[in-house]
């Protein structure tokens, strides 16, 4: 899931003391099953945005929406009722969400909740791990099922880095596995250590970031 | 036979949960509850704006309160401080919405009165409500509020008495730091 953590309280509040009427509007997709931004997310910051506005002498209406998808027009469009009212909204979705909110309820201003950070996968209750980068060249099936990109610190791709601890956990955090001390582990498991020395195809990293803006056009959907 | 009573909450739980919280069980034999509380959307607009009294709401587990405090919880008051209460089916029902909306409602303290640690009826139900106090109070000292303003009591079988003491204790904690700023001019 797309995963995002709140902006600081404070930042938060500099934003909305100038407005007059607020659209708090949450996602419950990705950043609902990140405790981040969904119904019970908007609820919960709502009031503590009043409180603390109140507490700097700024009365400020706040109404709360939360849709299914903030990155789908369809479910965009269900805010249009609420949006007519309001000088202000804040999103709690992801930048995707966000923009969406900016590009069509322009001009009113869209301020962003949260900050978006990783591709994770929640490992356990109030555990969240990034599991993807969005590299634009998938090498999971040389890797094992590991990604080294999104989970080794210095995203090498030829093996780990010299600086593994003895217990198999990255040099930067104790509580992270080294990732590619998990790829040999597997790889021996399977037998297959030796694919490991083969000479591999250089990464093509123009699918990622760094090939510009990404837009992708599917003839047979549009 | 059981019947069923409805807990009312205007503005106060978010609408996909009105089904799981306020439908709490009723029976003629006494087992479960015998109360329940109309909330009205803003109780900072049903309160005597002159009195100075502490206002402490109680959210109570339902399975840590005697016969006699079920039967009686709706009387409870005690001078220099306003005590409401509300039963909850299990203190993990207390999410962190509903004490925000409460204490933005202009309550000046609230106590979720939970099960000891070893005696939850859901075994973990009381330690996730803790946690969740724990969580209000970093959010509260985020914005200037103190963190004393929410607590929480574990104890089985809590008598009327043990109640008032309770929220006075709250008041009490909460004394110095002057009324709730939230509960208007």
């Amino acid at each position: 899931m797309i995963f995002a953590e709140w902006k600081p309280l404070d930042e938060l509040i500099d934003k909305l003391k100038s407005h007059n009427k607020l659209l708090l509007a949450g996602c419950a997709t990705c950043v609902a099953e990140c405790a981040a931004g969904g119904e019970k997310e908007v609820e919960t910051l709502a009031p503590l945005l009043r409180m603390a506005l109140k507490k700097h002498g700024c009365s400020i209406e706040i109404v709360t929406c939360t849709i299914e998808k903030q990155c789908e027009w369809e479910f965009v469009e269900e805010l249009a009722e609420k949006a007519e009212e309001v000088d202000a909204i804040m999103s709690i979705a992801c930048g995707i969400g966000t923009q969406a909110l900016a590009e069509r309820y322009d001009p009113i201003p869209v301020y962003p909740g949260v900050n978006t950070s990783a591709l994770t996968i929640r490992e356990e209750d109030g555990l969240w791990v990034a599991r993807c980068a969005a590299c634009g060249d998938c090498v999971l099936g040389e890797t094992f099922g590991y990604c080294p990109i999104a989970r080794c610190a210095k995203s090498l791709l030829n093996g780990p880095c010299g600086g593994t601890r003895k217990n198999g956990k990255c040099e930067l955090d104790e509580d992270v596995d080294c990732i590619w001390n998990l790829i040999v582990e597997r790889a021996d498991e399977r037998g297959q250590l030796e694919s490991l020395s083969q000479m591999k195809k250089t990464k093509d990293w123009s699918n990622s970031r760094h090939g510009g803006p990404k837009r992708v056009i599917r003839e047979d959907l549009r | 036979m059981i019947q069923y009573c409805t807990i009312l909450f205007k503005e106060f739980i978010t609408a996909s949960e009105v089904s799981s919280v306020c439908m709490v069980p009723k029976s003629s034999e006494g087992y479960i509850l015998s109360c329940f509380y109309v909330w009205e959307g803003n109780m900072g607009s049903k309160l005597n704006r002159g009195n100075q009294d502490r206002e402490v709401v109680l959210l109570c587990c339902q399975h840590c309160l005697n016969g006699e405090a079920k039967d009686s919880i709706w009387s409870l008051g005690a001078q220099g401080v306003s005590i409401r209460t509300i039963m909850m089916p299990c203190s993990s029902k207390v999410e962190v919405p509903y004490i925000l909306k409460i204490l933005e409602a202009g309550a000046d303290g609230v106590e979720i009165i939970a099960c000891p640690k070893q005696s939850c009826k859901f075994l973990v139900g009381s330690l996730r409500a803790e946690k969740r106090i724990e969580y209000i109070h970093e959010l509260l000292e985020k914005i200037g509020y103190a963190g004393e303003r929410v607590g929480i009591s574990r104890k089985l079988s809590q008598s009327p008495e043990e109640l008032f003491d309770i929220a006075k204790a709250r008041a009490k904690a909460i004394e110095n730091l002057g009324l709730n700023p939230m509960k208007g001019e």
